[in-house]
């Protein structure tokens, strides 16, 4: 298998001992949340994405597939958590080939453990992993140093400690569906509103046996941008420039295939 | 490179690792601020200046409150505040920007009674230079914005750094999300990077010139700004509060934020 | 692999290891555990409570592993690292139990485990204790500390809790006890050693090694540890 290129390692060491600081990662300050019931599991997360104290994404996805019963919530640094679950979904899918049988939760816990316990915590992700298989429902956290713990109800990120304490004051045993979802939705906006790493919306993701698995992106959106109370759309000619070219769309389609846009071409973003 | 190392420039990037200073190592020592987090903004008009603040409090990740005003009313004649006629708003250290605001309302209480009339802005201004000075050496680690009329009635506005370096302006932007908002300021108070269209060619090209604003359309902007800055940063949000000062006295507006 | 005079987790001499760190936000078993020889086996015995920092992140944890039918193991430490080291000894175990066709005796379990907490003590935070029963040793109880050394013990205790209960185990240890006898002394040091240290906690699990196989216990806070006992 390929793996990562250290061929910066050595220059990469000596900038950091002269004291330049390490390239800032996209981190998912996080809530990230998981919980079981009758025949079925449920993971949530929101939707922001931080570098440092500013908003990188307000809608980012934090839930990854794995296999279509096979799913998983990812906190820490955001390339680490699509890489390594993008790996291992890879991965899953070929040793289910190879078995001829679905995927178990165990099997992609076990390779997601093995993975980042090799690369003993450089690897930044922090992952509740939950689906069905044969065996019946699986719900896991595994720690970037690569421990799993196994428990019916999980909470992760920044934002777990606001979640959990929604899921230790709650949470009862023989959940139905519907109840299940509303708790993880309950606890992950526990995060959205009181860690200022995690905002924005939930994505809620039902696994449940005998039927398809069903991703609810922006079930509930409880931060709606306000309307703005000015217009700021500049005058044509605001901008100061010192000489202008004009290529026509006959000179472009000598090059490229052109094609007319719907709706207004003068209006921008902003006016939509 | 020079900003990247935080170092002498001559210092060339080697590979030895000899030199044991060049990563100092790190003592445990007491570090009596917080960045409490948090934006202010202050805007002046012709008859008028605004000092607006977002109202949560932070701590790391965690929000300390959603109600801790950052602006307040200087030198009133009861504990409401009645009665003022100048405006402060402090961010960063918390404790800090409540215990300059005490400071500074004392003094103007005291040159009132002392004198017999009120401070004028231009007086509390240098007075709060000074107080902040005088601590050159253990800072209010805040950043104040000072606001009024002056005395042709125009709206006054004063901004400072921690050890009391001001300066008058037409608007501020400071805290953690100074930098997304102060371009805007920049852009739409001082029409900054705007040119009137089709009055020139080239460097012919005439600036829109920067005029008054009324007092709603700053109204607006200071919304548009704290609503934009609470999208993109994670430590402002909750509430906006805004003092505004006119001939007629102070009005508080408090507008809701997203919580999240 | 890395020169430039990185020292790893060496400490300033460059001859000892730096054994009480953990990195940086890294799972921990601040942990009571401990296993007890008895009359017809071992009884293996644990606290549930897994950290990191100051947040429970855990607090039903199961530190009683299970490396072959009837040999246990008690894991303290870094959570990472006890379970990694433990899978890999279960499937030498496997293999060798298909191989021999024969049960691997617990000693060949004890001295799997020596061997990777030894080689690689500067990567590992640790602290193992093996108890298991085969039929031609009957019960034995091994306790591999920090560096990777291998002891054979009557009964160990281990983690952080088991520093407050060194004079209680010794002063009630006794020699051949019962079963009920070995349950109630290792639920007592347990109790008492949750009681005191901060960093233990939640329900006190237990497993018994016998003749007859592997059996399962659970005492619950609620109760003051007393129940419900028995679960499989």
């Amino acid at each position: 298998m390929a793996g990562f290129d250290f061929s910066n390692y050595n220059r990469n060491a000596a900038l950091h001992a002269k004291g330049v600081p390490l390239p800032k990662a996209t981190s998912t300050g996080t809530t990230i949340v998981g919980c079981i019931y009758d025949n079925g599991v449920v993971i949530a997360a929101d939707t922001r994405a931080t570098s440092g104290p500013i908003v990188a994404d307000k809608n980012c996805e934090k839930l990854h597939y794995i296999a279509p019963k096979i799913w998983c919530a990812g906190a820490g640094t955001a390339a680490d958590t699509e890489f390594t679950t993008a790996l291992i979904s890879s991965n899953v899918e070929l040793h289910s080939l190879s078995t001829g049988r679905p995927p178990r939760v165990i099997t992609c816990m076990t390779m997601l453990k093995q993975h980042l316990f090799r690369y003993q915590g450089h690897i930044g992700a922090y992952l509740v992993v939950a689906g069905v298989d044969p065996t019946g429902v699986g719900l896991f956290t595994v720690h970037a140093h690569g421990s799993t713990d196994k428990l019916p109800y999980v909470t992760m990120g920044s934002g777990s400690l606001a979640a959990m304490s929604v899921f230790e004051s709650m949470w009862k045993p023989q959940l139905n569906r519907d109840e299940a979802v509303a708790l993880c939705a309950e606890a992950i906006k526990a995060g959205i509103f009181n860690d200022l790493g995690s905002g924005s919306n939930v994505d809620v993701c039902v696994i449940q046996k005998d039927k398809p698995t069903e991703l609810l992106r922006n079930y509930i959106k409880p931060n709606e941008r306000g309307q703005k109370e000015r217009n700021y759309r500049f005058p044509r000619g605001t901008t100061a420039y010192l000489n202008q070219k004009i290529i026509s769309k006959e000179d472009m389609r000598k090059y490229v295939s052109v094609e007319e846009a719907s709706g207004d071409p003068n209006l921008m973003e902003v006016d939509i | 490179m020079a900003t990247l190392l935080n170092q002498p420039q001559s210092e060339a990037i080697g590979y030895s690792f000899t030199q044991t200073t060049s990563v100092p190592n790190k003592e445990h020592s007491f570090y009596p601020y917080t960045d409490n987090g948090g934006s202010t903004l202050g805007i002046s008009g012709s008859d008028f200046a605004i000092l607006a603040g977002d109202t949560r409090s932070v701590a790391g990740y965690n929000i300390n409150s959603r109600y801790v005003p950052k602006v307040f009313k200087i030198g009133g004649d009861d504990e409401t505040g009645e009665g003022a006629h100048i405006i402060l708003s402090v961010v960063g250290f918390a404790a800090d920007g409540q215990a300059l605001k005490e400071r500074l309302d004392a003094v103007v209480k005291m040159y009132k009674y002392q004198h017999g009339k009120s401070m004028s802005v231009g007086a509390c201004a240098q007075r709060l230079s000074t107080i902040l000075y005088q601590k050159r050496f253990f800072p209010y680690y805040v950043h104040a914005i000072l606001a009024g009329l002056d005395e042709d009635g125009r709206g006054a506005l004063y901004s400072y750094d921690p050890v009391g370096s001001y300066e008058r302006e037409q608007c501020r932007a400071a805290g953690s999300a100074a930098s997304l908002i102060m371009p805007f300021l920049d852009n739409q108070v001082n029409f900054k990077n705007q040119y009137i269209p089709g009055s020139g060619e080239g460097h012919a090209l005439e600036p829109k010139k920067a005029e008054p604003l009324a007092r709603k359309t700053v109204e607006q902007l200071v919304r548009d700004a704290f609503t934009s800055a609470v999208e993109r940063h994670i430590e402002v949000g909750d509430g906006l509060q805004m003092l505004v000062v006119t001939s007629a006295g102070i009005e508080e507006i408090y507008y809701p934020l997203k919580k999240d | 692999m890395v020169g430039h005079g990185m020292t790893g987790m060496l400490g300033e001499d460059g001859i000892h290891v730096d054994m009480n760190h953990l990195k940086k936000g890294e799972v921990n078993l601040g942990t009571s555990i401990m296993a007890i020889n008895f009359k017809d086996g071992v009884i293996l015995g644990a606290d549930s409570r897994t950290t990191t920092g100051a947040y429970i992140a855990n607090r039903v944890t199961d530190k009683l592993t299970q490396v072959h039918d009837t040999i246990w193991c008690c894991r303290s430490g870094s959570a990472a690292d006890t379970q990694a080291v433990a899978d890999i000894v279960s499937y030498h175990l496997n293999m060798y139990s298909i191989t021999n066709n024969e049960a691997p005796s617990t000693q060949v379990a004890a001295a799997l485990f020596q061997e990777l907490c030894y080689e690689n003590k500067d990567m590992l935070s640790a602290g193992i204790i093996i108890a298991g029963y085969d039929p031609r040793h009957g019960g034995q109880v091994y306790s591999i500390p920090l560096g990777g050394s291998l002891h054979k013990q009557p009964y160990s205790i281990g983690g952080s809790g088991s520093t407050y209960i060194y004079g209680y185990c010794d002063a009630n240890w006794k020699e051949n006890m019962t079963e009920e006898e070995g349950i109630q002394f290792v639920r007592s040091s347990l109790q008492e050693a949750i009681k005191w240290d901060g960093s233990s906690g939640g329900v006190i699990r237990m497993v018994v090694l016998t003749a007859k196989g592997a059996q399962r216990h659970l005492y619950l806070p609620d109760t003051g540890y007393t129940g419900p006992g028995l679960t499989n």
